[in-house]
């Protein structure tokens, strides 16, 4: 899965916010959704964003791993992800 | 005309929409100004779809609704357009092109309350019912300039933030007037039973900004044109809630 095309973000003061222009929709992420963001943006696996989620936020391995597949999902049925 | 420092030069054989333009836009006008030339005709007044629609592509810009349709070729500075001859219709076509403009050129048209204090614009974001023109018309009864009650435009300049005299205005359909002003700061709003000024907390400034934006296009790049501006713009100007009364203007010893 990777982000979908057409989407703009930004980092600010700790959030990321996001915006697809084509649904006229502002999504906002919490600096650990930002985090699982930035490593699906540069393309990480979920195993990799998992441990990195798990540095910045003091959360186990398998923890994290499972956050970062739950979210992806939330990504995907809110339309921000695509397959590759 | 000029709006926000963009040249609008307009041609057209309808005698109807010479005449809006020069009502409507009366204290924008002036002789010739550099900038956009468009060749303007009188078309259908289509009621859908009533969203504009702003794309670029290929070095031409192109803007459509139901009642209006425009090309304009970047580099040449010209255009074509066609539009119904009516008030609304026009000003839809002037908001949409003008936030165009504003977003390329890395500014912002934002819904918001703008008035001027001591020399400095202070605008007010806020959407529908967040109380623009309620504090507009408190302001102008305490004798400020109200810049608009509903739209402000704002762009980058060499010494920081301008904003520029609005033509586009909501509930208190005033005229506006060329000029503009140094961006003083920005101010959140929220009705309450009194006023007083509050620092604002993490992303909520660029949140409520970034709501306000005017963009009538689709494209991620003209997205993140306006998510880069929205970082600029609070980047560098002093940005607070506003809570205020509805009651009266004490708001505005609060305000400089």
């Amino acid at each position: 899965m990777r982000i979908k095309k057409g989407l703009a973000y930004r980092r600010v003061a700790g959030e990321l916010f996001v915006v697809d222009g084509a649904n006229a929709r502002l999504h906002e992420l919490n600096g650990a959704a930002a985090v699982i963001w930035e490593g699906l943006s540069k393309g990480l696996s979920q195993s990799r964003i998992a441990a990195e989620l798990s540095g910045q936020f003091e959360v186990e391995e398998p923890a994290a791993l499972l956050d970062v597949q739950e979210f992806q999902r939330q990504l995907l049925a809110a339309g921000l992800l695509e397959e590759k | 005309m000029s709006v926000a420092g963009f040249g609008l030069n307009f041609k057209s054989d309808s005698t109807s929409i010479i005449k809006i333009l020069r009502r409507r836009y009366a204290p924008f006008l002036g002789r010739s100004v550099r900038g956009l030339e468009l060749e303007v005709s009188e078309g259908p007044n289509r009621r859908e779809p009533f969203r504009p629609y702003v794309e670029s592509a290929a070095g031409r810009l192109k803007l459509r609704r139901g009642d209006f349709c425009a090309e304009i070729l970047n580099r040449q500075r010209k255009g074509k357009a066609s539009a119904a001859p009516n008030e609304q219709c026009l000003d839809a076509f002037l908001r949409s092109l003008i936030s165009r403009r504003l977003l390329d050129s890395g500014g912002l048209m934002l819904h918001s309350a703008g008035i001027v204090l001591g020399g400095k614009a202070y605008v007010f974001p806020g959407k529908s019912g967040a109380g623009k023109s309620t504090l507009s018309r408190l302001a102008l009864g305490a004798g400020a300039e109200v810049i608009s009650d509903e739209i402000n435009l704002l762009r980058p300049g060499p010494r920081g933030w301008v904003a520029y005299g609005s033509p586009f205005w909501g509930e208190m359909r005033a005229g506006g007037r060329q000029a503009s002003w140094p961006l003083g700061g920005i101010f959140l709003l929220k009705k309450a039973g009194t006023s007083s000024v509050l620092p604002c907390s993490g992303g909520e400034p660029f949140r409520s900004v970034l709501r306000c934006v005017v963009n009538f296009s689709r494209s991620a790049e003209v997205a993140a044109a306006a998510l880069a501006a929205a970082g600029r713009l609070l980047a560098v100007t002093q940005t607070r809630k506003l809570e205020f009364s509805k009651d009266n203007a004490d708001f505005m010893e609060l305000i400089v």
